[in-house]
């Protein structure tokens, strides 16, 4: 027998690869903890492995990836002590909401008319950034290609919403954002616009805790908003952290 | 795109370290260094610059909140970095069949064409990009399917024995001789102390 036979050299590519099922996965895993000559082997193809992108012809990340990877990153750091001016600041949101659900349908309308505002990532995004919150990912199901981010505030009552890839639309037409509970209707968190980009960055309400929500989706409606989504969901998230 | 060498290594393991205190410059010089390569291989196998940016955001995120540890002894940090975006991205083509099937519609590019068949330099990346060119050139067009569509697709050996109407046996021969050609090809170039 000899020292290739011994080893597993003949199953590390299929390995390195990611494609070897079962118990042939297994059985390497077991021997390149002990087999210096397997696990060197190994390295190697997953150095070629790694280095097989740069064969591919270049292409440059998106303008805003890095701006959105480290707004993240901040919701992530270890809690801040909480300053309380900021949080004076944002519990002006939670009014609108308090409100409608008093009021009922009238004020309710009132609110909804308030469309959001739609602005670039500013200083309030910036401090609701840096406090630990929610993030929730919205894929586009009815639209390709169209994304969202929904950063949550620590309060759990307001956030902002990064749309990119959605048409803009007609006027008369908007997007509303929902927000489905387990076992009632959807209740709305606000309507925007997109820019001719098809972005927008919008402040949001959110009307029942995240822990109690099912669903959150967004879908095209009359610019007043409507009071149960007419349309299909465009961009939906079932999960999030 | 620089190609980066074992002389950099250290600076790479410096910032994972800063990163796990929390430090964001640290993040934003990794990002900077590997993003391109990173957004190139997710834009390559979800076909969409969205979903591409979402791989992009969340390999990096995972790094930043250490949900992926890095391991010294399966290689060098762009690799491991390589390969949370490659697992990632290979996640949302599984997760979204109508990618899958847009992804299946189109046929595999071949290599970029051939630069330059000088001796390459490691610290330059149009030089080895050139090399892997000619490494995957020189394989067989079944060695070379075989292994992209395990590399950029996820499939299974079974799963491409099945696409290809090959013997699985048949396939895993011809995968695992293309690997070997393109280690023989590339490792030396990749790995400064086999250059000597």
């Amino acid at each position: 027998m000899t020292e290739e036979h011994e080893h597993l050299i003949e199953d590390l590519a299929e390995y390195a690869l990611g494609s070897l099922e079962g118990p042939e996965r297994a059985r390497v895993e077991t021997h390149v903890a002990d087999c210096e000559t397997c696990a060197s082997r190994l390295r190697e193809y997953w150095g070629v492995l790694g280095a097989l992108p740069i064969g591919l012809e270049p292409v440059a990340p998106p303008a805003g990836a890095l701006a959105s990877i480290r707004a993240a990153a901040r919701l992530r750091q270890p809690a801040a002590p909480a300053k309380r001016g900021i949080l004076a600041t944002w519990r002006w949101a939670t009014l609108p909401l308090a409100a409608g659900l008093v009021a009922g349908v009238l004020l309710w309308n009132v609110w909804l008319q308030h469309e959001v505002s739609i602005h670039p990532p500013g200083p309030e995004v910036e401090a609701l950034a840096r406090r630990p919150g929610r993030l929730v990912i919205l894929a586009g199901t009815g639209i390709q290609g169209a994304s969202a981010r929904l950063l949550v505030a620590v309060d759990g009552h307001h956030g902002h919403l990064a749309i990119a890839g959605v048409p803009p639309l007609p006027p008369g037409r908007s997007y509303q954002l929902w927000f489905v509970p387990a076992s009632a209707p959807p209740v709305t968190g606000g309507t925007f616009a997109v820019d001719s980009g098809g972005r927008a960055w919008a402040t949001i309400s959110v009307p029942i805790p995240l822990d109690e929500t099912r669903a959150i989706a967004i879908t095209e409606e009359p610019s007043s908003g409507s009071s149960a989504p007419t349309g299909t969901y465009l961009l939906e998230a079932r999960a999030w952290r | 795109m620089k190609a980066r060498t074992g002389q950099d290594e250290p600076a790479d393991l410096e910032l994972l370290r800063r990163m796990r205190g929390g430090d964001e410059t640290a993040l934003e010089i990794l990002y900077k260094r590997y993003a391109g390569l990173v957004f190139t291989l997710a834009l390559r196998i979800v076909g969409d610059p969205e979903l591409a940016r979402e791989v992009l955001q969340d390999a990096f995120l995972r790094c930043w909140d250490g949900r992926e540890t890095y391991d010294a002894g399966r290689g060098r940090v762009p690799w491991w970095l390589i390969g949370i975006a490659r697992n990632r991205a290979i996640d949302l083509l599984r997760s979204r069949p109508h990618q899958a099937r847009l992804r299946e519609r189109e046929t595999l590019p071949g290599p970029a064409p051939a630069r330059d068949a000088g001796p390459w330099d490691i610290t330059d990346a149009v030089a080895l990009r050139g090399a892997i060119a000619n490494a995957l050139e020189s394989l067989s067009t079944v060695q070379r399917r075989a292994i992209e569509m395990a590399y950029y697709r996820g499939l299974t050996q079974a799963e491409i024995a099945r696409e290809l109407g090959e013997p699985l046996g048949t396939v895993k021969s011809r995968t695992r001789e293309g690997m070997e050609r393109l280690r023989i090809s590339l490792w030396p170039l990749i790995d400064p102390k086999r250059e000597e």
